[in-house]
């Protein structure tokens, strides 16, 4: 009888859950109580003061750092809003784009970016929201951009060829971005309940709309990089993916252009 | 101290990949002067630009401003004497809002509050753009676009302007009201002009002196009736004579009319032209009609 | 896109009225002030007023119905599903005993309660959020969270991103066009081709743009800083709202607990 009950509330769920999964990525405003909205944004906090000591540090070498980092940043939120097809659900979702940024602007500033991006969701597109603006830098800009970073730079080192690495990166971001949304979820809502119980519904919820958006993310996060390498070497290997000098050269960029 | 705003001697200059863009280009302009760079599509124009501006450093060949070389500038000093506008307004504009970006160069400069506003005020007076002051960047027009960056620069009090390709993407009213900005920016405040062009139209009412440049060698220099008198040189160039002036030329030259020299503009044409038709045959309606 | 650009676009915050008046600084601390408040709540009456009270402001200041619809709907949807989700798993007093297909679900008393509540502080969030940024261009978010404290290199990368987002997404819906009419989408596997060919294409135009931008502003004297204007003082009238707006939520607040107990 329980198996039985939690199968519906589970159909349940997915019947409600799946014309926002849009939203699924993002924790709504309101939803995290006060000690834990409070803790994420302890926890996150020394990540985006991390981020931005690098962008200091590197843009006073070359200023035009910042204006890379900027509008890769908005490059990457443009991406993120583009529909994506989920054919399990019969709607569309958004990538995240965490993982294609942090391959090109490195992990720490993806953290400064994302948590910008989050901002301007929150206020402006009512994804998302202030109070779980800790929570939602955690999974999708920390734990995405970490994760997707270590997993390309790890599978480089094995010398795996350059697409199959980016497609893991944005594979790994998405499913450990989902993966942290359900846990912090989880941990906030399970009250008297077990939070087992509560981090299983919530994430079996979650997968059949994941799962396939996750792939979707790899193929097209390896699309993108196969797009830009051979176009572009000397800008990514700027930004730090192929050698650790970051020097952006406008003369040198200039002549591709 | 000689009377050239900008000046470079024999510049060259080779992009890393090896495509060389500029071979020892003479370019020379006064003070006080609008000049016009004519070319056409990747011919130079922006590298020269770029080169005079100091954005890139040629191989080999000097550039002096106000007949001091370019390397003896500091940054602030180069930028308070020369602006730079971009052919794409979007470069340019970063900025929220129209006067927050305006206000972009006099905060650099480090001028105070009042100033800066003040500053903020006049150049976006002089471009006719006051109304758009507290504007979003985004929600402007293109043509409005293209007003707003060049107020961000004139707000730097430059002595030189240089625009690269200031009329590209206007509709015709935009072009002329823009050249006509330009001319009169050159005139009453005295700024010295740079532009580069492939707009042969409307250029011979506006500049002093036209440079004709082609796969990184200026091909002639001299003022517009003088650079336009050789038409074969300016068809190899992949330009064309302004529209006026080729008709003209081809009915003398294929239909033996007797026109003298070569009328560049509407009002030179009209005149060569009233010359030549007989008074019986003009309807006095249109005598009247305030020819 | 166009549909994001739209609400994106910040029209309604650059119209003149009474709420676009007020210091930003003023509006981001009552907006800060309401959310935390909410999240203490323990009453969902607190929530709910907040809701009712920012609607109609965000009404009353002009913003299309249709938008605020649109703005809200997946908020509504997420606090739909919080409360079903909560009603069923949490509690152990039973309020209602549904049968659907054979299967028992139990609604318990605590859990519909919590759900309530949970949902009613969703929509209230939402709805300060949405009335702030009605009436709060983003650069002055921005400046006022600066001028609040905010580091200044996340405000100059937040001012650039906002700015460049409006080219990028015009560049966007350009080369989706170009795709469609050459048949890009016709297909799931054309489409994640297309998908990535435009994500690309975005990053690489957003890399020109960085290198371009950054030669513009050299000319324009930059030097690694972008300088952000003075904020003008706080008028009077800012305390005077602060203080009214904190003595209506904190009334509220506390009126509604009581009127709980």
């Amino acid at each position: 009888m329980k198996q039985k009950q939690l199968v519906y509330i589970y159909l349940l769920f997915m019947a409600f859950a799946l014309p926002s999964t849009a939203q699924a990525m993002h924790i709504s405003e309101g939803v995290l109580p006060p000690q834990w909205a409070a803790l994420w944004f302890i926890v996150a906090f020394p990540f985006v003061a991390w981020g931005l000591r690098d962008l200091r540090i590197k843009s006073q070498r070359d200023p035009a750092f910042k204006l890379m980092v900027g509008l890769v940043g908005s490059a990457v939120f443009v991406i993120s809003c583009m529909p994506i097809p989920v054919p399990t659900a019969g709607t569309c979702s958004h990538p995240c784009g965490t993982g294609m940024a942090a391959i090109l602007i490195g992990p720490t500033l993806t953290v400064v970016v994302s948590s910008i991006a989050l901002l301007l969701q929150a206020l402006f597109l009512s994804h998302g929201g202030l109070t779980t603006l800790g929570g939602n830098i955690l999974s999708m800009g920390i734990v995405g951009a970490f994760t997707g970073w270590a997993v390309f730079r790890i599978t480089r080192k094995l010398g795996l060829p350059v697409w199959s690495a980016a497609f893991l990166c944005g594979v790994v971001s998405d499913w450990a971005t989902y993966a942290t949304t359900s846990f912090e979820l989880a941990s906030a809502l399970h009250g008297t309940s077990s939070f087992l119980k509560m981090f299983a519904a919530i994430g079996a919820s979650f997968m059949p709309t994941q799962i396939p958006l996750g792939i979707f993310e790899g193929v097209i996060t390896a699309g993108i990089y196969q797009f830009i390498m051979p176009r572009r070497p000397e800008v990514v290997e700027c930004l730090g993916v192929e050698k650790p000098q970051p020097v952006i050269e406008s003369n040198k960029a200039e002549a591709v252009v | 101290m000689n009377s050239f705003a900008l000046e470079t001697d024999k510049v060259s200059f080779a992009y890393p990949d090896g495509f060389v863009a500029l071979k020892e280009i003479v370019f020379r302009v006064k003070r006080g002067e609008f000049v016009a760079m004519l070319a056409s599509n990747g011919s130079g124009k922006t590298t020269l630009i770029k080169v005079l501006a100091g954005l890139l450093v040629p191989q080999s060949g000097s550039v002096k401003v106000d007949g001091q070389p370019l390397r003896e500038y500091s940054q602030a000093a180069l930028y308070q004497r020369l602006g730079l506008v971009f052919q794409n307004p979007n470069d340019q504009l970063f900025g929220a809002t129209v006067a927050e970006d305006v206000a972009f160069g006099p905060r650099n400069l480090g001028l105070p509050e009042q100033e800066v506003q003040c500053r903020v005020a006049e150049a976006l007076l002089a471009v006719g753009a006051e109304e758009l002051a507290a504007r979003a960047i985004h929600h402007l027009s293109f043509g409005q676009q293209k007003r707003v960056a060049i107020a961000g620069v004139l707000a730097m009090k430059p002595a030189i302007l240089i625009l690269d390709e200031p009329t590209a993407g206007l509709d015709p009213a935009g072009e002329h009201s823009m050249l006509r900005l330009l001319g009169s920016l050159n005139r009453e405040q005295g700024i010295t002009i740079v532009l580069a062009t492939h707009s042969v139209d409307t250029l011979p009412l506006f500049a002093d002196r036209i440079y004709l440049l082609n796969r990184g060698r200026v091909l002639k220099e001299g003022p517009s009736e003088e650079v336009f008198r050789d038409h074969e040189l300016i068809e190899s160039a992949s330009l064309r004579l302004p529209y006026v002036s080729r008709l003209l030329h081809e009915l003398k030259r294929f239909h033996g009319v007797p026109i003298e020299g070569l009328p560049l503009t509407l009002g030179e044409a009209r005149e060569q032209l009233l010359k030549l038709i007989p008074d019986e045959v003009i309807l006095p309606v249109i005598k009247e009609g305030g020819l | 896109m166009s549909l994001l650009s739209e609400i994106f676009s910040d029209l309604f915050a650059r119209q003149d009225n009474v709420l676009t008046r007020v210091d930003p600084r003023t509006k981001l601390i009552v907006a800060l002030g309401a959310l935390c408040a909410m999240i203490f709540s323990r009453t969902p009456l607190f929530p709910l007023a907040v809701l009712a009270l920012c609607l109609v402001a965000t009404i009353a200041v002009g913003v299309p119905k249709r938008l605020v619809v649109l703005r809200l709907a997946a908020p509504l949807g997420i606090a739909s599903v919080l409360l079903l989700l909560q009603s069923v798993m949490a509690g152990t007093t039973p309020l209602w005993t549904l049968v659907i297909l054979g299967a028992k679900i139990t609604i318990t008393r605590e859990g519909f309660s919590g759900g309530l509540l949970l949902a009613s502080r969703v929509l209230g969030g939402m709805s300060v959020m949405l009335l702030l940024s009605s009436v709060t261009p983003a650069h002055r978010i921005f400046h006022a969270m600066r001028a609040l404290g905010a580091p200044e290199g996340w405000v100059e990368i937040a001012m650039l991103m906002y700015r460049y987002t409006f080219v990028l997404l015009d560049l966007t819906a350009e080369v989706v066009s170009a795709q469609k009419v050459r048949l890009g989408y016709a297909g799931m596997q054309r489409g994640l081709c297309s998908a990535g060919l435009l994500g690309g294409t975005v990053i690489l135009r957003a890399m020109d743009q960085a290198v371009a931008t950054n030669e513009a502003m050299r000319v324009r004297g930059y030097n690694g800083k972008i300088p952000l204007g003075p904020m003008p003082a706080l008028a009077r009238c800012d305390a005077w709202i602060l203080g009214g707006s904190g003595v209506v939520l904190a009334g509220l607040f506390f009126g509604t607990e009581v009127l709980c107990r």
